[in-house]
């Protein structure tokens, strides 16, 4: 094959260029969705980031080098994701790309990362068992997630769960394990029911839950818009079941008033954690960002550590080359905000996970946290 | 046998000329592509081609709703399917290049399939343009709600991702892109040159007109849907073998939309427009995302608001009618060359009346228009139907004539019952039909429109404009009579109100119909223009047997050209003699005088 | 008895979400595919309510307003041009849905608003406890019926709109200003769209896309029905019954796309819908 080892050369070419000239800076691409499904998210997202590489420069860069970002607009999306990986890989040449993204649009830039050789961390929690070379993932996957919630549950008497979702992937995907893993600690599922991700009338599921007898709903809808209208549509319902949300971060949960109240939450994320590392996060956004600081969350904080993580990483390998960079990857570590993250385990990390409750005031109150929890065979054969 | 009536300068040199230039430019299109990844860094590679991959979603969507005017935002859906059926066997077969081969088949034939479904949906006898654009909308819908329950299938709302393909590699699939973009796009402009390619204008300008021309409409856009699902199927093959990856938004109604936002900026009708349009939005946005992906979709909605209202056809038109203001004042080209043909139609002898109508009936509702005609019409004759205002006069033109519109009675042609055949069929009868306001197209040239009322009888090619125009002599001399014959080149919507009538009966005779029916075919005339018509129709029946039904206010004209006038009053047939005989009776000047009671 | 309460609820919400759409459709004979944007429009209104600490009832005459003050200028400089081209006018006006969803974009932001709600809790209707706003929406849709059914056929400018529908040409022969008819019919089918937006707040997340979800099935709702206001009301409870049946007894997913579905196959048996009943 001609082209392929053209086009290798090409890219190592690249990349021993960059590496002479030592002031020229470390560029790290973000595809992330600013239009679209996740530009709700997406600006607390490229805060994060921004902050991380200001903190690394300002104590003197990544091997003498200064880092920076490259922002492109994935649209939340496969076609727009097309667009903006091609965009970074080979018009912006970055080194490396860390962003939060759905799934749609990490698999449709995928194999644009496989040929342009590029390093990727994946950011945003996700349904699982995404394996490619490239890719390396510090958020929570469904075997991380789903146990503590149901574990809680369970300690509380739920013996009949609901299960609602969009129809999706991630939907598909928590439902499917929390299934498993309810069904295996002795729970009986009494329906599980999905709508289109687009479809904002849960008239009929919600009669059906009512009907159902169940002791306990968890749901796992889009985030954004349908788990909003579920919620409201279940309480103008009446429902007042034990209720676990796996799509709903901290700051929606908080805007979403009385209707939230009583939620639980799982993530590897709260503005609540007691640790000096959050605490001096939290300092240096408000600082940085002030009025427009958006609040961090459980996907914007993993941003924040993937840049430091990638920074270990090339700090080891001693240089920015791809293949270095990847080997260095799964064995440097960082502390951050959610506590040491490695990404050690068939290229997913071990993570802690806080499980919260929504208080009426609309701020989450952590009611339990479990330690390390292993995300499981993701990617046996990487 | 066939000789030539009319001698005019041969058009072949122009033809060759434009094939001469179209062959130059799909030479450089080709070179472009083949050569461009040379000169291209891999972001431009990697951007362009998808944008021309879409861009033949483009041609597709200008084929049906720039010269088809058929609306529509179901092409992504077609698109998506092929790039489906491609990933999925790639991903759950496995790939081989055997496998490959059949993904290249599966791609085309299933959209192909439902795009005959689609089209069958859409376009039945009296369905509406807007009921075809709401099928195409809620194909697209259907198609994505179904890939996204599909599960590990279809990826859901991830997509599909590494699968293996073809394996050609950037600059492969660039070139692999471009020249199947320049292979459509020559396609289609050839075909839309050429004189079966005029149809699809024809349908989009007057399908009543087609449909009384003896043309299956609703077959052709059924065809066409069908033709350019399969296309879009390409595409979507291509797009998954290039991209690497499948996901439910292509081939959403969403993108659907794109796609007509696209053709619309590039300017509908054209073909080349909407293939610079698709690339210049698609390769722009891809270089500004990341900056103003907000204001970016601001502007492009903005733009094609008043692209939309402003300039319907888009900027390429606005090129066009530039140049062609220029041209507009050099003498017109001759057109094609005249040339006599025998008749191939309607050869054998019927026996019987050609006409009969026995105890026709029309009721809407409890209200009666038509009531127990019955009538009888033999070859050679001009009957003149006649009648006040309200009398039901044109609602029997169209009993006549669409076998789907009589109450109740038997109406037979040539022998055979009409009750259920639609227009195209009763014309392939023999009947040919002259509305009251010329019903001609309007976008079309002269001999296009006569071209039009031969494509039932005698197929026109798909790839050439032939300099060549086989009439009846009849429809030739009526041509000569008013002198159309030297305005064979001029675009319809330039002629006058006489000469667009004299065309609609040219064309009607051109038919080779064995009775022909007139909707007051002088109304709006000059003295001489009408004497012009009556010399025509009393020829066409006295020397040629055709039959004639004519529905005139013109009582003068009537007593001058007419073998038999029919009296209707109120629904009803109330008179039926010579000329002589109704003129004289006590019972026509009572109705016309004013007298509502017989 | 649940399922009927469903039923009859989920018909009503979709005849508050299409009236408008008809009102347009039917006089004018244009389909507004802005109707998603104008929905969004009418619940960003509630926000705006909200914001200003008002109560939450005010925002539907605010919407009302909004909606038809802005549909005013629609008319005048997007429509207006288009009445002989109706395939022109769909995509003029989903262009000026893409823009005023960019706007809303920049002025609000893509997040998710939330508005207080309307009313909350629940009522004991027919034995069971039932959502006290579904049973309110149930009695709105009707409000909005009779008072279409009484601006038709008890008003002068009823009368005008049922001449322009029967025959223009005719209407203005007869000295009716049917341009001035055309723009108030405009306004008052914007503004209702602008009122269900307020309406569905409670219902759902107010976000700048929260429209396009309802576009597409009171379109075809409107498809069906024609012109006739009782048309459409027949049309929501047969094919809002058959959504909320597929959903319980099939599939949600299924569910969400019956309505367009059966529209469709409808519409193919009969061009005229259910416009004769």
């Amino acid at each position: 094959m001609k082209i392929p080892s053209l086009l290798a050369t090409v890219t190592s070419v690249m990349l021993a260029g960059g590496a002479f000239a030592s002031d020229d800076p470390i560029r790290i691409g973000v595809p992330v969705g600013l239009s679209g499904a996740n530009s709700v998210v997406a600006p607390s997202v490229v805060q994060s980031a921004e902050l991380a590489v200001e903190q690394i420069n300002a104590a003197g860069g990544v091997l003498g080098r200064p880092m920076e970002l490259v922002i492109a607009d994935d649209a939340s999306g496969a076609a727009g994701a097309q667009k903006a990986f091609d965009s970074l890989v080979f018009q912006k040449e970055v080194d490396v790309l860390i962003s939060m993204e759905t799934s749609a649009a990490r698999n449709a830039g995928l194999p644009i990362v496989s040929r342009g050789q590029v390093p990727y961390i994946y950011t945003s929690f996700y349904e699982g068992r995404s394996c490619n070379p490239y890719l390396f993932v510090n958020a929570w996957v469904p075997e991380q997630q789903v146990p503590p919630i149901v574990d809680y549950l369970n300690a509380e008497g739920a013996k009949k769960y609901f299960l609602i979702g969009s129809d999706y992937s991630f939907g598909r995907g928590m439902l499917e394990f929390a299934r498993s893993y309810v069904e295996s600690t002795g729970g009986e599922i009494v329906g599980e029911e999905y709508l289109p991700m687009d479809g904002s009338d849960w008239t009929a599921i919600i009669s059906k839950l009512k009907a159902s007898g169940a002791e306990a709903l968890i749901t796992s809808t889009a985030g954004g818009a349908p788990n909003v209208t579920l919620t409201k549509q279940m309480r103008g319902a009446g429902v007042d079941l034990p209720y676990a949300n796996l799509a709903v971060d901290e700051g929606t949960a908080k805007n979403m008033g009385a209707d939230a109240a009583g939620i639980l939450i799982s993530a590897s994320y709260v503005t609540g954690i007691d640790s000096a590392e959050n605490k001096a996060f939290l300092d240096a956004m408000k600082a940085k960002f002030g009025d427009d600081l958006r609040t961090p969350n459980d996907l914007s904080v993993p941003q924040y550590e993937a840049v430091y993580l990638y920074k270990a990483a090339i700090e080891k390998a001693g240089c920015t080359d791809a293949r270095a960079v990847l080997d260095a990857l799964d064995e440097v570590s960082f502390t951050g905000p959610r506590g040491t993250i490695q990404m050690s385990k068939q290229h997913h990390a071990p993570l802690t996970m806080y499980l919260g409750q929504v208080q009426d005031d609309g701020s989450v109150k952590v009611v339990g946290t479990f330690k390390d929890v292993d995300p499981g065979e993701q990617c046996p054969k990487l | 046998m066939s000789d030539v009536l009319a001698a005019s300068p041969p058009r072949s040199a122009k033809v060759r000329r434009r094939a001469a230039f179209l062959g130059v430019l799909a030479l450089c299109a080709l070179a472009l592509v083949v050569f461009g990844p040379m000169f291209l860094d891999r972001f431009s590679i990697n951007v362009l081609t998808r944008s021309m991959i879409y861009a033949i979603l483009a041609i597709t969507v200008d084929l049906l709703w720039g010269f088809a005017g058929i609306l529509t935002f179901g092409q992504a859906a077609f698109f998506g399917v092929g790039a489906y059926a491609t990933a999925m066997l790639l991903t759950h077969v496995g790939s081989s290049p055997t496998l490959i081969g059949v993904a290249l088949v599966l791609a085309i034939l299933v959209p192909v399939m439902l795009g005959l479904i689609v089209g069958w949906l859409s376009f039945y006898y009296g369905s509406t343009p807007i009921y075809a654009t709401v099928i195409s909308l809620v194909f697209p819908i259907v198609v994505t709600q179904l890939i996204y329950s599909g599960g590990t299938l279809t990826g859901s709302s991830s997509g599909l991702v590494g699968y293996f393909g073809l394996p050609l590699g950037l600059e492969g699939f660039f070139r692999l892109s471009g020249i199947c973009l320049v292979i459509v796009a020559v396609g289609a402009l050839v075909f839309v040159r050429s004189d079966g390619g005029r149809i699809l204008t024809a349908i989009r300008d007057n399908e009543t007109r087609c449909a009384y021309l003896g043309l299956n409409t609703q077959r052709i856009k059924i065809l066409l849907t069908t033709v350019l699902a399969g296309v879009a199927g390409l595409a979507g093959f291509l797009y998954a073998n290039a991209s690497g990856v499948v996901a439910p938004e292509n081939t959403g109604f969403v993108f659907g939309t794109e796609l007509v936002v696209w053709t619309a900026l590039g300017g509908r009708g054209t073909v080349l427009g909407p293939v610079l349009g698709t690339i210049g939005i698609d390769y722009l946005s891809a270089s500004l995302s990341g900056e103003l992906p907000f204001l970016w979709q601001l502007v492009i909605g903005a733009l094609f608001v008043v692209m939309i209202i402003v300039l319907p056809n888009g900027l390429a038109a606005l090129v066009t009618r530039l140049t062609r203001r220029g041209r507009r004042h050099a003498p017109a080209s001759a057109g094609p060359e005249l040339v006599a043909e025998a008749p191939v139609h309607h050869k054998k002898k019927i026996e019987g009346p050609l006409l009969s109508i026995d105890r026709l009936e029309k009721s809407y509702g409890s209200q009666k228009v038509l009531e127990d005609i019955t009538l009888d019409v033999a070859p050679g004759e001009l009957v003149s139907l006649v009648g006040p205002n309200g009398a039901g006069k044109t609602t029997m033109m169209r009993c006549l004539t669409d076998g789907k519109e009589t109450s109740g009675g038997v109406i037979r042609i040539a022998g055979q019952n009409i009750a259920g055949l639609v227009p195209n069929q009763i014309v392939a009868l023999g009947v040919g039909r002259k509305f009251q306001v010329a019903s001609v197209f309007e976008s079309l040239t002269v001999a296009e429109c006569l071209r039009m009322a031969r494509a039932a009888l005698d197929a026109p090619s798909f790839v050439t404009a032939s300099d060549r125009l086989g009439l009846p002599s009849a429809a030739i001399e009526i041509l000569q009579l008013t002198g159309l014959d030297r305005l064979l080149s001029t675009e319809v919507s330039l002629l006058s109100h006489g000469q667009k009538q004299s065309l609609e009966l040219a064309m009607v005779v051109a038919l080779e119909p064995r009775m022909i029916l007139l909707d007051e075919p002088t109304a709006g005339l000059t003295k001489a223009e009408r004497t012009t018509i009556g010399t025509i129709l009393k020829k066409l029946t006295n020397e040629l047997g055709f039959a004639a039904i004519l529905v005139e206010h013109d009582l003068d004209f009537v007593r001058d050209i007419s073998s038999r006038i029919v009296v209707l009053h109120q629904g009803r047939l109330v008179l039926d003699g010579s000329v002589d005989e109704v003129v004289n009776s006590e019972i026509v000047r009572t109705i016309y005088s004013g007298g509502d009671h017989v | 008895m649940t399922l009927l309460l469903d039923i009859v609820t989920t018909a009503a919400i979709l005849f508050i979400v299409s009236a408008g759409l008809l009102a347009i459709f039917g006089v004018l004979e244009i389909v507004n595919f802005a109707h998603g944007a104008w929905l969004t429009v009418g619940a960003y209104c509630a926000v705006v309510a909200g914001g200003l600490g008002l109560n939450p009832w005010l925002a539907l005459p605010m919407a009302f307003v909004t909606g038809a003050v802005l549909g005013g200028v629609t008319e005048r400089l997007i429509v207006r041009p288009l009445y002989a081209r109706p395939l022109d006018a769909i995509l003029a006006t989903w262009g000026l849905g893409i823009v005023i969803g960019q706007l809303i974009t920049l002025w609000f932001g893509r997040d998710v608003h939330f508005t207080e709600n309307l009313l909350s809790g629940t009522i004991h209707v027919l034995g069971t406890s039932y959502s006290l706003y579904r049973i309110f929406a149930l009695a709105a849709a009707v409000v909005i019926g009779l008072g279409f059914a009484f601006l038709l056929e008890g008003t002068r400018l009823g009368l005008s709109a049922r001449a322009i529908i029967m025959n223009e040409s005719l209407a203005r022969a007869l000295g009716l200003d049917t341009t001035r008819i055309r723009l108030v019919t405009f306004m008052i089918g914007t503004g209702l769209t602008a009122l269900a937006g307020v309406l569905l707040t409670p219902l759902t997340s107010v976000d700048p896309t929260m429209g396009v979800a309802w576009l597409i099935g009171s379109f075809m709702l409107v498809m069906v029905a024609g012109s006739s206001f009782g048309a459409l009301a027949v049309a929501c409870l047969v094919f809002g019954g058959a959504q909320v049946l597929v959903s319980t007894f099939i599939s949600p997913i299924l569910g969400g796309i019956t309505v367009a579905v059966l529209s469709a196959l409808v519409l193919r048996i009969s061009s005229k819908g259910f416009a004769r009943v």
